[in-house]
């Protein structure tokens, strides 16, 4: 009896398991539809194979069992052909059977998964480029019309409800898209396209992560999903298409002249300023976004000091230099920031 | 003038000749005005005077504009000068670091200096200014700079803008309006500009004014091409990219825009259109219509109506496999997808090169024969796109690319062509690309240069070598013919190689690497063996 | 344990001991100490009236000359900087080749280092003050691999851009040059 409750147990509890408080960062979550597929093919994996799996150990132990009661009768048929134990051959013909429908009924789940995600991805009403680099993420939302096409970095806001499909390209080794409360796993392979469609299915904010190994600061090369209503992410899209605000305080304007006219603006992007380079993150609303560094730190105006003074601390090897800023500059440079919202 | 003949000038001879003291590529033909000939020479740029009423024509003065050193470091392709201007007793021309200057013809004095360009941007001016009517006209050069491109008139008496037209942006800018009437439906709407850039890219993205611009008086319509989009990448700047990479119609006194026709929308492979616009009426049905007659850069030679801007015909005159042709009713390019440049990767055997079937030295036009005769290239390459980098003041390219010889082996050909018939009447092959301008004479002799040195006459009826002169120097710069004080035709062309292709000599280039000099090195790696750096004057004429 | 197990193991650790000592090059995310900047005037080849000892190598350069992960942050900057752009991969253009042996400024890598910081009269921009010190000496240890003055096992052995070039671990090493152009 103790033997049987123990797989019951174990599967509840994975069950339960879906429904944790943390789900942003999680492969039960089932924030969208792909991952919703996936881990309903899970359960029915699951249940099927602890299935099996309890019939089998049944059958082992029932064998080792009866074997130890020291049964003088152990072959299965005697000298003229007749069975011993008349259970016995249809018993393996069932079993075969079982068999069969079982894994029948999975490559028939597996199957209809399959298409069903193949079919989401003709479907897709929105196309972003994604180009990973080592170790952040250069996000494009692509629009029919072109400029109205959008650039940020280590950061997606998908609408709820809509088909998305990503186009994944990156700039120098492999790394790999993961956002585990939305789908799987798909790698982002320099000089080739890949892509994976996502439909958001729940409003929420959800993390990513690079999923494969790509260097010293793999580990903090992370993205944040925010999932939003329709009406949100068009706003958000209309509010990521303005250039960046002029400054107003004599602190920001200083800070404006640094970042534009010094080392900041040999690598970043700051629409309707000088300062238009591609090789590091746009950062035109850097200030509303939720994290600075690809993940490594959340938003706030001490991190922010941090990071601008020192990255190297922070993400040792990472692209972006230490300047050694005055504190007068640092000062400036990070008010100037703060108003990229 | 028709002094020398098929049949005399196998006996030209030299004159005289001048040493500019320069080694750049000199792409400038010389000027000859009221018996003195000035010549301009690339960086430093010096003006020269030399009076043709004296035995060896001695200089009569030389004017310095002491251009910034630094602009050097942001020309693309050498640091040429295509040519100055005379106009009401000046000579207008324009330097390598952005200014016009106007110098008086006799004493060699300055009359006039005005400022168009920044170097700190990348801008500098190569091209050779056009005068009319009381307007000196002058682009910029820049489009691997990220330069975004115009075009200004300046008043002649005293160098003062009078208008200036951007190639890109928003409508105002571009001086769009109500006169604005393109042939076709993909050029009209508002700002297109703007609209067809990714948000801002059209604030660095080129169609600079770097070639010629032609006018016609009864019209009062000026005529010129734009450059390529900044960066090569296409991948970076998805749309149409207007106005790059077409021909613009505007008025001469105002600069509003009257028609567009962009011969490759989304540029792909760095194909300018500031090729030469060559004014002429053709008999089209049981009438003339006045058209442009124009070798363009993407391999096709266009015949386009110059009232509307409408495309008669487009015709390629040598190999093309990266276009499949034009769509006569919607005027657009139909690019061929399998040449398509996609970032990360490298496409190869694209033809016709980045340099295209014929750059920026002009065919000649002859109105006897009616045949357009074009010196130009055969040269494929290939093509691997990357992300560029913005940083004002160096390159926005975002490619590698090497060039070699197209289908035969040779890298240029002279072709002789109908724009009637539409086709070659005669074609002549050279090992190197022709990089030299074409002159054609009424005595129906046809001048060109090699960039090996070599410098030829051929009949203009069949293109059979009728007489050939080794200069010292490749030659790039224009020839001209021209009527002496002592009435004797002369024939002028200055020898120094150099040039997009022949920086390999100029600039002393390591050939080593292919992709060197934006990939002409691969093409031209054997032009150190064949000729040296120089910059002589020679003038040929017939003997007494 | 036998005599002979016992001095083999000896050996060994001798051996570990003294080869863990060598330390080919050092890996650092940020030069040090930090906010330094790069000399002014590590001249070219000249007269140096007086003494005529020309400067001696700036303490730095064994940081970066024949240090691998110098060398290629060095190619990732000369790609992003725009370096390629004017010098394309070492054969020039708008600026002079860098993989012959004609250095109009010097060839040592302080010289480089310094041209790169100073810019130069025709046309070198000067990026003192864009770039960081740390990012000019590692652009000028690549600058020197494109001339095969390094040694070869410090070299990017393949080249990531489309170039027919040999690659840099094949080609013959040359020996430095600080400036030997007739023509500036």
């Amino acid at each position: 009896m103790r033997r049987r409750v123990r797989p019951g147990i174990a599967l509840v509890t994975l069950v339960l398991g879906g429904c944790s408080i943390q789900n942003y960062q999680s492969i039960y979550g089932n924030a969208a539809a792909e991952a919703q597929q996936f881990n309903a093919l899970f359960i029915i994996f699951l249940v099927i194979c602890a299935i099996m799996y309890v019939l089998v150990i049944g059958f082992l132990i029932a064998g080792i069992v009866r074997r130890s009661r020291a049964e003088p009768a152990n072959v299965v048929e005697d000298g003229r052909h007749h069975e011993t134990n008349p259970l016995l051959r249809p018993g393996l013909i069932g079993w075969g059977a079982l068999i069969g429908t079982g894994l029948v009924a999975l490559a028939i789940a597996s199957f209809f998964a399959d298409r069903s995600m193949a079919n989401a991805a003709a479907h897709e009403k929105l196309a972003i480029d994604i180009t990973a680099n080592q170790w952040w993420w250069d996000v494009t939302y692509n629009s029919a019309d072109v400029s109205k096409s959008l650039r940020t970095a280590n950061e997606l806001h998908l609408p709820v409800g809509v088909p998305v499909r990503i186009r994944l390209h990156s700039n120098d080794v492999i790394h790999s898209f993961w956002v585990p409360s939305l789908a799987g796993k798909q790698d982002l392979i320099p000089g080739r396209d890949n892509d994976i469609t996502i439909m958001p299915t729940k409003v929420g904010i959800y993390r990513g992560q690079c999923a494969e190994f790509c260097g010293t600061q793999h580990a903090k090369m992370a993205l944040v999903v925010n999932v939003d209503s329709y009406g949100d992410f068009i706003k958000w899209w209309r509010h990521q298409l303005q250039d960046a605000p002029t400054p107003t305080t004599p602190l920001a304007m200083s800070g404006y002249q640094y970042v534009t006219t010094h080392q900041c603006s040999l690598c970043h992007n700051i629409a309707g300023t000088p300062a238009s380079a591609t090789v590091g993150p746009d950062l035109t609303h850097l200030a509303s976004r939720r994290s600075i560094a690809a993940g490594a730190l959340p938003m706030s105006k001490g991190n922010l000091y941090g990071w601008v003074e020192d990255p190297q601390s922070i993400k040792p090897g990472a692209k972006m230099p230490t300047i050694g800023l005055e504190p007068k500059e640092l000062h400036a440079v990070v008010a100037y920031l703060e108003t990229l919202k | 003038m028709r002094q020398i003949t098929p049949n005399n000038v196998s006996k030209l001879g030299l004159a005289f000749t001048f040493s500019t003291a320069t080694t750049h590529g000199y792409e400038a033909p010389p000027l000859v005005v009221a018996g003195t000939m000035y010549l301009i020479t690339p960086f430093p740029n010096y003006l020269y005077a030399l009076d043709l009423t004296k035995p060896g024509a001695p200089t009569k003065w030389t004017f310095k504009p002491k251009p910034l050193a630094a602009s050097q470091g942001v020309a693309c392709c050498d640091t040429v000068n295509r040519g100055a201007v005379y106009s009401k007793g000046k000579i207008i021309f324009n330097t390598l670091d952005g200014q016009t200057i106007a110098v008086d013809a006799k004493s060699g004095q300055q009359v006039w200096r005005t400022r168009l360009g920044n170097i700190q941007k990348g801008e500098t001016i190569t091209m050779a200014p056009l005068v009319a009517n009381g307007k000196v006209l002058v682009g910029n050069s820049g489009g691997e700079m990220g330069v975004r491109g115009w075009i200004a008139a300046l008043d002649e008496g005293s160098g003062k803008v009078a208008w200036k037209a951007f190639n890109t942006g928003p409508d105002k800018d571009v001086l769009i309006g109500p006169r604005f009437k393109p042939a076709y439906g993909s050029d009209r709407g508002k700002d297109l500009g703007v609209k067809t850039w990714p948000p801002n890219a059209w604030k660095i993205g080129g169609g600079n004014v770097w070639g010629w611009i032609s006018y016609d008086p009864a019209l009062n319509l000026i005529y010129y091409g734009t450059g390529n989009p900044g960066p090569w990448n296409p991948d970076q700047r998805p749309g149409d990219n207007k106005w790059t990479t077409g021909v613009f119609a505007r008025d001469l006194n105002t600069g509003q825009a009257v028609w567009f026709y962009q011969s490759t929308p989304h540029d792909l492979f760095d194909h300018d259109d500031i090729n030469e616009n060559i004014l002429a009426d053709i008999p089209w049905g049981n009438s003339r219509r006045p058209v442009l007659l124009r070798p363009g850069r993407d391999g096709f030679f266009y015949v386009i109506d110059r009232r509307s801007g409408q495309v008669l015909s487009a015709t390629p005159y040598g190999y093309v496999n990266a276009y499949r042709g034009v769509d006569l009713k919607t005027g657009r390019m139909v690019p061929n997808p399998d040449k398509d440049p996609k970032q990360g990767r490298v496409t190869r055997n694209i033809c016709p090169a980045a340099p295209g079937l014929k750059d920026w030295n002009p065919a000649a036009f002859s109105p006897i024969t009616g045949i357009v005769y074009i010196p130009h290239n055969n040269l494929c390459m290939d093509f691997g796109a990357m992300e560029a980098n913005y940083i004002a003041g160096t390159p926005y390219v975002g490619a590698d690319v090497k060039f070699y010889a197209g289908p035969g082996g040779n890298r240029g050909v002279f072709t002789a062509w109908d724009p009637l018939k539409r086709r070659a009447i005669w074609e002549i092959k050279e090992d190197l690309p022709l990089w030299s301008p074409a002159l054609a004479t009424a005595g129906g002799v046809i001048f060109y240069g090699t960039m090996d040195g070599w410098f030829k006459a051929v009949d203009a009826r069949n293109g059979h070598l009728l007489w050939k002169f080794k200069a010292g120097s490749g030659i790039i710069g224009q020839p001209i013919s021209y009527r002496g004080p002592d009435g004797r035709q002369y024939i002028a062309v200055v020898a120094g190689v150099g040039g997009w292709s022949g920086a390999v000599v100029s600039l002393k280039l390591d050939t080593r690497d292919p992709t060197a000099a934006l990939g002409f090195a691969n093409a031209t790696k054997d032009l150190p063996q064949k000729t040296t750096a120089g910059g002589m004057l020679y003038v040929f004429t017939l003997p007494r | 344990m036998s005599s002979r197990f016992r001095a083999n193991l000896t050996i060994i650790a001798a051996a570990g001991l003294v080869l863990s000592a060598c330390d080919r090059e050092e890996r650092h995310s940020r030069s040090k100490p930090i906010g330094e900047t790069v000399p002014a005037g590590q001249s070219p080849d000249t007269i140096y009236p007086g003494s005529g000892t020309p400067p001696p190598l700036d303490a730095r350069a064994k940081l970066y000359d024949n240090n691998a992960p110098a060398i290629a942050e060095g190619q990732r900057l000369y790609m992003q900087m725009n370096c390629v752009g004017c010098h394309f991969h070492g054969g020039g253009g708008m600026g002079p080749p860098l993989m012959d042996d004609e250095w109009r400024y010097g060839g040592r890598i302080d010289q480089i280092a310094a041209t790169i910081a100073e810019g130069r009269p025709n046309g070198m921009p000067a990026w003192r003050g864009k770039l960081t010190d740390d990012q000019i000496w590692q652009l000028a240890a690549y600058v020197r691999t494109l001339s095969g003055q390094p040694s070869k096992d410090a070299v990017a052995s393949r080249s990531e851009e489309m170039s027919n070039t040999t690659p840099q671990t094949l080609t013959p090493r040359e020996p430095t040059k600080t400036s030997d152009t007739a023509e500036q």
